[in-house]
């Protein structure tokens, strides 16, 4: 095949001095230290009384192992889809908001156009009763 | 950026699909609040939506024909407004207006009384517009997936049908996959070239000098596989055509012919665009990429479509096939193979149409007819003589016979790829549709030759025939007729076509 006959250098190879990244690996060495000391503090520390209630699987109640081809409420992904699309909306704005200085007035009233027709599926989510749990 | 450069410079390029997106969102809140009202009944407003939506394309059609047709990059040379793109708008335009008249009654008599239905149509056909201008593989990358997120909610749009839904689901998983090898593409030529603007690529490919980066010619034509197997995904050439029978056979008959018609010439027109960057330097590559799907499409449409039993299986099929002739024009590289794939691409549209709304028209007189299989077209001949005529023409169109307009179309591909060099795949294409006229003719035998299932169940009932006439819509006589002589004359005299298809090809030159 004419698919990846020989490996492939695209960038070239890195220049011998480049610490561009290390403050990225000092993150990871970092964030896994502190993953590992939080977890094991929780582990060591506390006081610990397991009963079933409190071992069994959490899982927004459901219960976790039961035969997948049970019937279920579709309003659970009607309100995982909203939570997405105003979540998203949220993960905008903030770096929208940092960067204001940089982006603009273009920047800052397309964010409003964005806000407008965010709006509009709102109202049509609410009218056509997708937020109602009844 | 500026706010007021914009405005100045790059607005009004965008006026009509400004006016659609917001006639979108106005008629999206509009519906929701008249539609859940309580004092008004809850309305269903499909009837007068779709006047509603007939009227938004009209007029956008004509703001697309209001812009001066010059040569213009905007908004940060992702977006490119030139003839082409002009054209091919107002061609998408009329045919997605011709088509909601068309299926407007198959609408109302399937029960599909969501009014997002038109309104995803409408997003769809936004989605279109914006990729036949994007000049910038992020653009073109959003642009497909909004008007591929539109179209799989419309095959998944009768809801309570199992096959409707699990269209929509097939649909969606393929596409999200070849979505996916579109953006492994995108990546790799963003990585080679730190630019994913068109104009940007094409001027750094053609200023490289081919020794010194052999290494950079080789990964930008994995990411052209990659990026050109999502395009035959999209127009569904074989090998990588298996959604569509599925999906045309599952979604509601109003969708299945937005489908058909529609998507091809806004991906065939910017992907050509495309490919005419990447072109001249990878000339070799591309023509045996494209020349190995035509044949393969040519050859898989033509024999897949014999064993079919259902209408819209074998029309998909049938679409396979006329995907590997168009993609023989466009291996073709040339001028010429440039205006014969738009020449090519409208007289197929009209074709279909006059055959869907064919259909529509047998399809949707009360419950006694239907048209499913090819046998519900039994003896239509006998009950309506014109519509069977149109239907035969169409038919002979779509499978080339001289005296048509789909003659002409064909002659004009093989010439181009011929004038190519490409004499075995033009041989073997058209030897193929040899075969692919066959079911072609098979049709045309239900619909005169063979005794009707209706006539003779009524034959013993005290109601005469004459009291069951194959009574057409008024919508569908129209399209029916203009399609009947349009198929005609435009073999007798195809010069605005001709005109027409220059004007689009010489645009990418």
């Amino acid at each position: 095949m004419f698919l990846f006959k020989n490996p492939i250098y695209p960038f070239g190879h890195l220049p011998p001095n480049n610490i561009e990244y290390l403050p990225i690996l000092l993150l990871i060495f970092v964030s896994v230290g502190l993953a590992l000391i939080i977890l094991g503090a929780s582990y060591f520390l506390s006081v610990q009384k397991p009963d079933s209630e409190k071992t069994s699987v959490y899982e927004c109640g459901f219960d976790p192992y039961e035969d997948s081809r049970n019937v279920f409420d579709i309003r659970f992904y009607i309100v995982a889809i909203l939570f997405v699309v105003f979540d998203l909306e949220a993960m905008f704005l903030f770096p929208w908001a940092v960067s204001l200085p940089y982006a603009g007035s273009m920047g800052f009233w397309s964010m409003f156009d964005f806000l407008l027709e965010l709006a509009v599926g709102f109202v049509y989510v609410w009218k056509v009763g997708a937020l109602e749990w009844t | 950026m500026s706010f007021l450069s914009f405005f100045l410079n790059d607005f009004k390029f965008f006026l009509p699909e400004i006016f659609l997106a917001t006639s979108i969102l106005s008629l999206t809140l509009y519906c929701s609040l008249v539609a859940t009202s309580r004092e008004l009944g809850f309305p269903v407003m499909v009837k007068s939506l779709n006047k509603l939506c007939l009227l938004v394309l009209f007029f956008t059609f004509l703001l697309v024909g209001n812009e001066q047709s010059c040569f213009q990059v905007v908004y940060q040379n992702t977006f490119i407004f030139d003839g082409l793109t002009a054209s091919s708008k107002q061609i998408i335009l009329f045919f997605t207006f011709v088509c909601l008249l068309i299926s407007e009654r198959s609408i109302l008599t399937h029960k599909i009384n969501n009014f997002e239905y038109l309104l995803l149509i409408l997003s769809a056909v936004l989605g279109l517009m914006l990729l036949i201008s994007s000049y910038d593989l992020i653009s073109l990358y959003l642009c497909i997936e909004l008007q591929s997120l539109c179209l799989y909610a419309l095959a998944a749009s009768k809801k309570d049908s199992s096959l409707s839904t699990e269209a929509g689901l097939k649909y969606f998983i393929l596409g999200s996959f070849s979505s996916g090898l579109l953006l492994f593409g995108i990546s790799l030529i963003y990585g080679c070239t730190g630019s994913t603007s068109f104009g940007s690529i094409f001027l750094l490919l053609a200023s490289a000098d081919n020794s010194s980066v052999t290494v950079l010619i080789e990964v930008l034509s994995k990411a052209l596989f990659f990026i050109s197997l999502a395009f035959f995904f999209k127009v569904a050439a074989a090998p990588l055509h298996m959604w569509s029978p599925d999906v045309y056979e599952g979604s509601p008959m109003s969708s299945t012919v937005f489908f058909a018609v529609i998507p091809k010439l806004a991906l065939f027109s910017v992907f050509l665009r495309f490919f005419t960057v990447m072109g001249p330097n990878f000339s070799n590559f591309l023509l045996s990429l494209l020349v190995f799907f035509s044949l393969f499409s040519a050859v898989v449409g033509s024999f897949g479509a014999l064993k079919q039993k259902k209408l819209k299986r074998l029309l998909a099929y049938s679409s396979v096939s006329h995907v590997g002739y168009l993609l023989l024009a466009m291996a073709s590289c040339s001028f010429e193979g440039n205006q014969a794939l738009f020449l090519y691409l409208i007289i197929y549209m009209v074709a279909s149409v006059t055959i869907w709304s064919c259909v529509f028209s047998v399809d949707t007189v009360g419950n006694r007819f239907r048209a499913k299989t090819l046998a519900d077209f039994a003896g239509v001949a006998s009950l309506n003589p014109l519509l069977a005529l149109t239907g035969m023409l169409s038919f002979f169109s779509l499978a080339g016979v001289p005296p048509l307009a789909g003659f002409l179309a064909k002659l004009s591909i093989f010439h181009a790829a011929i004038c190519s060099s490409i004499i075995l795949a033009s041989v073997l294409s058209i030897l193929t549709s040899v075969v692919a006229s066959f079911y072609y003719i098979r049709l045309v035998k239900n619909l005169y030759f063979e005794p009707s299932r209706v006539v003779s169940s009524l034959r013993y009932s005290h109601k005469g025939v004459e009291s069951l006439p194959l009574s057409v819509s008024r919508e569908c006589s129209v399209v029916l007729g203009v399609g009947f002589f349009s198929l005609v004359i435009l073999f007798a005299y195809p010069t605005p076509l001709f005109l027409l298809s220059q004007k689009m090809a010489l645009c990418l030159f």
